[in-house]
């Protein structure tokens, strides 16, 4: 059941997060006075840089951490950040590529059934929690794989884990337990 | 205490009489001790007219060690801090509860679950308030009480989510699985604020059956149920005839209008709403409705699809439109002569080289029918791009020629547009930026290649990135220096403010004052101060303590200087341990600190002569003296005044000392307890006048000279001589 639905369920990832480190200060004033597309906040201390080709936005601290995000795969990612080091060195800093990691990966997915929160909440009572006052969807979170899962009524899942790979894993896992609670349309 | 030798006769038969605090000498009757520490009882009398015992269970199994009286903390002593903890925990959630009408049962399990949340060490880093909510909304779910985590966050001012969490925290920690609320329960609750009189429970039960339909209707998953419940409520309301407007709903039931609204727009939609009251009341429609957000994201998805497919045949159309373009166009071509030739490419303005890059680059991706189209496309997007380039042929130049074959249409099409395009270089001048980007654009589409692996020793690696098209994220030099006006101009206050800053701290370096952000410094162990009698020992700890410069210290003087004839007399009487003066001076201090205000709102006619003094008393240094006389005057009277009012100002002062007491933490020094019992009125007159002076004072400058506490502590001895 899971294999064949997985393929009717497409899983759209549409943020990925990476940091990286460039090894070396970075002057903000530079960065922001001579590249395109920057905003320098002076009171936060970093640079928003955003680039155009992998659709990127880059938050830049003169300790040399720099936060990519925006990217839609973990590829676009990579290639995102090496586009930016590349920038900085050529505005002049002794720029060394390393410690790139992806640490966040947003998916969304659609279940084509609606689903009954209260009996999911029931069903799988320690790890879903849901809370109508505080937000619409139940959350799930799945330890082992360190994603969170959030379940709205209307059968649209986000998920959220560390890669690309944890995330379609957990929409694996979690797929059975919500067409347990699935509400049969009427229509 | 201890039953010693009788000085005069020597017999060691001593009676101890606790009530009275006296020791006296069966033998000779001579009189050994009076005043000595009392083991009694004191009761004070709290609000409401509640008398309890002054006083603190000391445990037994609590720390071996001997408290340190005064000194030491502040807070309870003798006590473990995680004991500390769940009293303070226990007195909130007592306080709490109580506010919310829960019952002892229900407090009592919020305690337990607080003892388990401080064992967890879930309190750090989390304001002690919002884990007794917590605790407190944990209790309402399982225990399936009415009350909403709002009508926590109402009492306690704090954001709804950010109780909430804390609540998901705790209940996740503890592994407690709080029931789902139902809507339900709120029913009662809200029908009963709502005033219905006599059929409030006709109403109610109404109202549960609505919300019950709108259940099965699935109007409740990811809502909030108080708006579900607004909602029914108003149907039912209005069914029993009862005008109750939409404001006076959400008023009681905490949401906003377009909410309600919203869910009775949504129950109209289902067939329920068809029914007629007696029909509802009796039938039960057995077909169920799907969520409100799904049928709404349905419609929405049956709109989408529409859309594309008019999308689609308006393509088929366009494309047709184009077809006919191009072969207009190249009609018109073939009647003109054509150059050929990359050579012959060169001859012309750069316009259409650009416009060949653009049709060249597109040309090996889509070799097929569709590169007209294509072509046609990113003619349309690079029209306004295409004025600005003209400023940047040199550099363009070199890089777009590669081996290109042109066609014929593009080249064509590139100067009809370029001629439209030349008025549009005049007007928007320079903006080379947009154009670079837009070169970045198609060279990449070519220069896309897969990526490598990660190189650990941080070197980069550079496949994949075009240095060209990198450096298109740089600008040129007068590019920076516009920038740099733009941005200087932007931000001119913060950099004024960090000049300014920077300024300051070079003086303070100077000076020698500079101080790196202040940190908190950490209280340090007072030591203990050895000596014989109290009046050295407040003087030892004067020194070592250095009183405020805002305080005249004449006036003080002064003030004590009236009392220090008896005050000395007393003042041996005084337990010899530095500890009390101590921690009565610190008491004030506190108290001080605390500047409780019912201090001053109850003790009438001190208040009244601060007033006096505080008109005469104003900011400047000159009126300073005159000032000091006049508060030496009026503080004259005003001890004075003390011992005469006495009735009406002792029960003040009684009730005040309460006040304190009960305002000041558990966690005060016993020693202050027993000693406020039995002297209710002195200290706090004392400090009272003390605190009134010394702030009167703190508004004028204060003198230099140190105040020797004797005469401080002398005061007290009068007033305490002249209560008693």
């Amino acid at each position: 059941m899971d294999s064949s639905n997985d393929d009717a369920l497409d899983i759209i990832v549409s943020n990925v997060v990476a940091t990286f480190r460039t090894r070396c200060h970075l002057n903000l004033r530079t960065i922001a006075l001579e590249g395109t597309n920057v905003i320098y906040k002076p009171e936060v201390g970093k640079v928003l840089m955003k680039l155009r080709k992998p659709k990127i936005t880059a938050s830049i601290w003169s300790s040399g951490k720099i936060i990519c995000t925006g990217a839609t795969s973990e590829d676009e990612a990579k290639q995102g950040a090496r586009r930016l080091a590349r920038c900085l060195q050529k505005l002049g800093f002794k720029v060394r590529f390393s410690a790139f990691k992806v640490v966040n990966v947003l998916a969304v997915c659609s279940m084509p059934f609606a689903i009954h929160l209260i009996d999911f909440t029931k069903n799988n009572r320690p790890i879903a929690s849901y809370e109508p006052e505080l937000h619409p969807a139940a959350t799930y979170r799945i330890k082992n794989l360190k994603a969170t899962i959030q379940v709205f009524s209307t059968g649209s899942i986000t998920v959220t884990g560390p890669n690309v790979q944890n995330v379609a894993t957990a929409v694996e896992q979690v797929y059975p337990l919500l067409f347990e609670c699935q509400k049969p349309l009427c229509e | 205490m201890s039953s010693r030798v009788c000085k005069t006769c020597g017999g060691s038969d001593i009676d101890v009489d606790q009530a009275r605090g006296s020791a006296v000498c069966t033998g000779c009757g001579s009189v050994l001790e009076d005043n000595i520490i009392v083991s009694e009882v004191q009761f004070v009398e709290g609000s409401g007219g509640v008398s309890s015992a002054v006083g603190q269970f000391v445990s037994a199994d609590g720390p071996v060690k001997a408290p340190l009286l005064g000194s030491g903390f502040h807070t309870s002593v003798g006590k473990e801090s995680r004991a500390q903890t769940l009293q303070s925990g226990k007195r909130q959630i007592q306080q709490l509860g109580s506010q919310l009408q829960l019952n002892q049962h229900c407090l009592d399990t919020a305690f337990n679950f607080f003892k388990m949340v401080v064992s967890k060490h879930l309190t750090r880093g989390r304001k002690t308030e919002h884990v007794i909510a917590a605790c407190l909304y944990l209790v309402c779910r399982t225990e399936g009480t009415p009350h909403m985590l709002l009508d926590l966050s109402d009492l306690l001012q704090v954001n709804v989510y950010i109780l909430g969490k804390t609540f998901l925290l705790l209940a996740r920690e503890l592994c407690i699985n709080a029931p789902a609320i139902d809507p339900c329960l709120y029913i009662p609750r809200f029908a009963h604020m709502l005033e219905f009189g006599a059929k409030t429970h006709e109403v109610s039960m109404t109202a549960l059956r609505l919300v019950q339909r709108m259940k099965r209707d699935w109007m409740h998953t990811g809502r909030r149920p108080s708006g579900l419940c607004g909602a029914a409520l108003l149907v039912a309301a209005r069914m029993h005839k009862f005008r109750r407007t939409v404001k006076d709903v959400i008023s009681v039931v905490k949401v906003c209008q377009t909410t309600l609204r919203k869910r009775l727009t949504e129950f109209e939609d289902t067939p329920t709403s068809q029914l007629t009251i007696d029909e509802f009341m009796r039938v039960d429609l057995e077909q169920e409705c799907d969520p409100p957000s799904f049928t709404a994201s349905q419609h929405k998805a049956k709109m989408q699809q529409l859309e594309q497919e008019l999308s689609r045949k308006l393509d088929d159309v366009e494309g047709e439109i184009s077809c006919y373009k191009d072969e207009i166009e190249s009609e018109l071509e073939k009647s003109r002569p054509k150059l050929r030739g990359i050579y012959a490419a060169y001859a012309k303005e750069l316009d259409p080289e650009d416009s060949e890059v653009l049709s060249v680059a597109s040309e090996p991706e889509d070799p097929d029918v569709e590169e007209n189209e294509l072509q046609a496309a990113a003619q349309h997007l690079t029209q306004e791009f295409l004025g600005q380039v003209i400023q940047e042929e040199e550099g363009l130049g070199s890089k777009t020629d590669v081996g290109k074959e042109e066609e014929a249409g593009a080249v064509k099409e590139g100067s009809v547009h370029q001629r439209q395009v030349a008025s549009l270089d005049i007007i928007l001048g320079k903006l080379p930026t947009a154009a670079s980007l837009q070169q970045t654009f198609i060279e990449s589409e070519s220069s896309d290649k897969p990526d490598d692996e990660q190189s650990e020793s941080g070197e980069l690696d550079l496949d994949g990135i075009d240095d060209q098209e990198i450096e298109k994220y740089i600008l040129n030099e007068r590019e920076v220096q516009v920038k740099t006006d733009l941005w200087m101009k932007q931000n001119a206050e913060y950099l004024q403010e960090q000049k300014e800053k920077e300024e300051r701290i070079k003086k303070e370096k100077e000076q020698g004052t500079y101080k790196e952000k202040p940190k908190k410094s950490k209280k340090k162990k007072k030591e203990l101060v050895e000596a014989s009698s109290a009046g050295e020992a407040i003087e030892r700890m004067l020194e070592k303590k250095k009183i405020s410069s805002k305080i005249n210290y004449d006036v003080l003087r002064d003030l004590n200087s009236r009392g220090t004839g008896s005050g000395g007399g007393s003042s041996p009487n005084r337990p010899p341990s530095a500890g009390p003066p101590d921690a009565r001076k610190k008491l004030n201090r506190r108290r001080r600190r605390k500047t409780s205000d019912a201090n001053r709102d109850l003790a009438a006619n001190a208040s009244l002569m601060g007033k006096r003094v505080r008109l005469l008393i104003s900011s400047t240094p000159k009126k300073k003296k005159a000032a000091n006389q006049a508060t030496d005057q009026v503080t004259d009277q005003v001890t004075d005044e003390v011992p005469n009012k006495a009735t009406n100002q002792e029960e003040n002062l009684v009730t005040m000392a309460t006040d304190t007491t009960t305002e000041t933490p558990p966690e005060a020094t016993p020693d202050p307890k027993p000693q406020t019992g039995p002297t209710p009125t002195a200290p706090p007159a004392a400090g009272e006048e003390e605190e009134e002076e010394e702030e009167e004072e703190g508004e004028g400058e204060g003198e230099e000279e140190c105040v020797s506490a004797l005469q401080l502590v002398g005061d007290y001895g009068c007033e305490e001589e002249e209560v008693f």
